[in-house]
């Protein structure tokens, strides 16, 4: 009974988290099209929405990696999971709250494995999947986004430069409107799954589902669902701030960015690799600013990702490690994941009070 | 040395093949379509409908390429 409990507001929990995934990455997938003229706001989000569900089921091979290949599933117990997914919400609004930019995906598994030590020691990280299959794809990917996009658009203008700006202008944002489709349906491939990753992973702890077991329609159907309406909802807020902040840039720049960023996260969830779609976002659009011209690129907000990028996996660790020790306090049964969450809502409400009383910030980009 | 390891170079290999010559090589297809209905518009203007019909032709086997490009893509990088 008790850990039933623990398992339904796990659920609940990483549901939430897969919600405010969608609310704030709706800036990241549209705000090229947006920003470009290629779409309205109204259609691009709605769009977004759409396809991030449909992407949730195309693929669960990262669902698979978050579930079997970071922690090890043996020596797991919900409410590891549980503290795990409070380390990672715990640092997206701290993130968000001091405007810094910063990446849900990165905070989640962050959040996992610090709670996973603080519970069972150094041998509950799978060390080769941590390293092979999170880390060092985190790296590459941006980067690589970044040469990719930089390389499309050196092609793009080699191509169209001596043609009539109008013509190719009108061929970009139609074009935009494919490879921003593109984007949402791997953004929602990619992200969607860490959410049933996790669900997954609090199952097999709970003994619900056997050891190394792929994600049940009900888990992928509900985490679809959630990453879409948060796509849906949070959009129209985060937009009006992002659309204005953005670099302007040209829709062939637009549908490189988008194309190289398609094409770096659809090959990543091929081999389930869990990336910061924001990270990759983020890289395919300074490629191809940096591509027409280098300082037309803010370097300093490039600088801070990268500083955000290497807190995130350790402070989500040490606010998933601090969780689960608060969660002991109360023994072993429902009741420390039951007062968290308690405290977590009551804190979550007076940040938001607070943030409203001095104004919005910025919000940060999460992935 | 302890990381290389434990790294899956060939798969991180394979992906990073597959992004590039998805990611440029979507955006060349695309670029060649644009190229042709641009130089379709012009030659039209210019009352060369035999070169304006070649660019239109190249526009449309580009546009396909690209569309297949696409399709193809997802199929492969989504399925197992």
């Amino acid at each position: 009974m008790s850990s039933d409990i623990i398992l339904f507001i796990v659920v609940g929990t990483a549901l939430a988290f897969d919600f405010t995934n969608g609310f704030h990455d709706t800036a990241n997938v549209v705000a090229t099209s947006i920003s470009t003229g290629a779409a309205r706001p109204q259609v691009a989000i709605g769009m977004a929405a759409l396809l991030n569900f449909i992407g949730a089921f195309i693929s669960i091979s990262v669902a698979a990696t978050v579930a079997n290949d970071v922690v090890n599933a043996d020596v797991i117990t919900p409410t590891i999971v549980f503290a795990g997914l409070i380390g990672a919400i715990a640092w997206n609004l701290i993130t968000w709250y001091f405007g810094l930019p910063s990446s849900s995906s990165h905070a989640l598994i962050g959040g996992v494995v610090g709670s996973a030590v603080a519970a069972v020691g150094f041998d509950a990280v799978l060390t080769e999947g941590l390293v092979g299959k999170v880390l060092v794809p985190a790296i590459v990917a941006p980067i690589l986004a970044f040469g990719v996009a930089g390389a499309s658009i050196a092609i793009v203008y080699r191509v169209v430069g001596k043609q009539r700006p109008g013509i190719v202008t009108r061929g970009f944002k139609y074009g935009q409107i494919v490879s921003g489709g593109l984007l949402a349906l791997a953004h929602g491939t990619n992200d969607a799954q860490k959410t049933m990753g996790i669900i997954t992973l609090a199952l097999i702890a709970n003994g619900s589902l056997g050891a190394g077991a792929d994600p049940p329609l009900w888990v992928i159907t509900s985490a679809a669902i959630a990453i879409a309406l948060g796509t849906y909802s949070g959009g129209w807020r985060i937009i009006k701030t992002t659309g204005t902040g953005i670099i302007k840039m040209d829709a062939a720049q637009g549908f490189s960015s988008q194309g190289a960023g398609s094409a770096v996260i659809l090959a990543s969830t091929h081999f389930g690799f869990p990336l910061s779609t924001t990270h990759v976002i983020n890289g395919g659009i300074m490629g191809a600013g940096a591509a027409k011209r280098f300082s037309a690129v803010r370097w300093g907000v490039a600088g801070n990702i990268v500083t955000a990028w290497l807190l995130t996996l350790p402070a989500a660790a040490a606010i998933g490690a601090l969780t689960y020790g608060v969660t002991r306090i109360f023994g072993t049964g429902a009741l420390g994941p039951i007062v968290v969450t308690l405290a977590s809502l009551s804190l979550i409400v007076a940040l938001f009070a607070r943030r409203a009383e001095r104004g919005s910030p910025v919000p940060a980009s999460t992935g | 040395m302890m990381i290389a390891t434990l790294v899956e170079w060939e798969q991180l290999g394979e992906a990073v093949l597959a992004s590039v010559v998805a990611g440029v090589g979507v955006t060349f297809v695309f670029s060649i379509a644009i190229w042709g209905v641009a130089r379709f518009v012009d030659l039209s203007r210019d009352e060369r409908p035999l070169a304006a019909g070649a660019a239109a032709l190249a526009a449309a086997f580009a546009l396909a390429c690209t569309a297949a490009v696409v399709v193809v893509g997802i199929i492969a990088m989504t399925s197992k």
